[in-house]
């Protein structure tokens, strides 16, 4: 009995030594990843930061409300952006991201945008109605794809097939902490009463082809920003998730290695004691 | 001359974050200077050169896409791209010209081929014209 119980454990520990193998790999990979992508993030928020407040500012001080990206419609259509990862194993990454947009949709008539894969699956399981497929990858959408997808919301906003655009990511706080936000993008909401009282701003050459222009590009910048923090999110989640995992590995065979000891001492002593008492 | 503060930025990062007494940037309704002072402005950025004088030194980019504001004397300007001359790649950008004007003339492009041809010529000339004249 105690030989099959000994054998039993060995096979266990021998399990748990190369699932451990797997997550220390997967950890020493999310850790190289999350260097770049933290590099990344760290270059792109000044630019993320100056158009937001810079747009604000803007749309603080205008007066001139004829541009439809300023306009409150009343429908309750509205547009996602849902950003998240391709693979799971991170930890609570993709699913906190998605129940917060899940829940953020209730009740309104909804179409998403999905970026990376499991946003893809999770909408599509759900019979959402899927504006685009085509961002499967959330690794490789670059610079140039987001001024894709923006260009492509704001045609869709401007021909009236949604009243509202929103964007639902995973801000990179730290390291450790990783909280998953929404944002509303479109319309242009003027934030706060305007401090600078009757300061008019000069718009060349008017109005409405200034938010035509700048629009856009708001929009891309802010995506491309919203997938940079998104993207260091995923890799800090996925390195503390395999981090505690790997421990938690350490941990079990520890523990299984002290079992199978005193297994195999309890055997040894029963043989022993087995000898003496026969002869 | 008097300065103002003046911010560039773009998704690779904080380019510029000083004072500045005087630029000159290509918007869409063509090329426009601002000095200390300036009214409260927003103008959509085309693409073109970009001049910055700044201590005194004049310094040339090529400027692409995107959006100059001015707020409260505080220069803002938020381009797609924006590379100072010597640091553009000259070279690609030469390859980049050639590839889109085999684009252009080629048969088979499409209509959408063409228009996304043309705008890479347009930024492979800018780039060339910024890198060739004001290289030191």
């Amino acid at each position: 009995m105690a030989g099959v119980s000994t054998k039993e454990i060995k096979n266990r520990i021998r399990s748990m030594e190369s699932t451990k193998q797997i997550t220390k790999a997967m950890e020493m990979v999310a850790a190289s990843k999350l260097r770049r992508a933290q590099a990344q993030v760290l270059a792109s928020r000044p630019y993320f930061e100056i158009l937001s407040s810079t747009i604000e500012t803007i749309v603080a001080n205008n007066r001139d409300f004829s541009s439809p990206y300023l306009t409150q419609r009343p429908g309750n259509r509205v547009c996602y952006v849902v950003i998240a990862g391709d693979r799971g194993l991170a930890g609570g990454y993709n699913s906190n991201v998605l129940k917060l947009a899940w829940a953020d949709l209730e009740g309104q008539d909804a179409c998403v945008l999905p970026i990376g894969k499991k946003a893809v699956d999770f909408f599509r399981s759900r019979k959402v109605r899927l504006l685009t497929e085509t961002y499967q990858e959330a690794e490789d959408v670059d610079v140039g794809d987001c001024f894709s997808i923006s260009k492509l919301l704001s045609k869709a906003y401007r021909a009236g097939q949604f009243d509202k655009v929103c964007i639902a990511y995973t801000n990179f706080v730290s390291v450790l902490v990783q909280t998953p936000t929404t944002r509303q993008l479109l319309p242009l909401v003027p934030q706060g009463a305007d401090q600078t009282g009757s300061s008019d701003i000069l718009y060349e050459p008017d109005s409405v082809e200034v938010f035509d222009a700048i629009v856009p590009e708001y929009l891309g910048g802010m995506i491309y920003g919203a997938l940079c923090e998104s993207r260091a999110a995923e890799q800090a989640a996925r390195r503390t998730a395999m981090d505690s995992a790997t421990q938690n590995a350490d941990e079990m065979i520890a523990d299984l290695s002290l079992k199978f000891n005193r297994a195999r001492q309890a055997a040894i002593t029963q043989e022993i004691t087995e000898i003496v008492a026969g002869a | 001359m008097t300065s103002f503060p003046l911010k560039i930025v773009t998704p690779d990062g904080l380019i510029f974050d000083g004072q500045a007494e005087e630029i000159v940037v290509r918007t869409t309704s063509g090329d426009m200077g601002v000095l200390a002072g300036h009214i409260n402005c927003v103008a959509p950025l085309g693409m073109g050169q970009a001049m910055i004088l700044s201590e005194g030194k004049k310094r040339y980019a090529a400027c692409i896409g995107g959006m100059l504001s001015v707020v409260n004397g505080e220069v803002t300007l938020v381009p797609t791209t924006f590379e100072w001359a010597d640091a553009i790649d000259l070279n690609r950008a030469e390859r980049a010209y050639e590839r889109a004007q085999n684009a252009i003339s080629s048969k088979d492009s499409t209509d959408m081929d063409i228009r996304m041809a043309e705008a890479r010529l347009k930024r492979a000339l800018i780039r060339k014209s910024v890198a060739s004249n004001y290289r030191r």
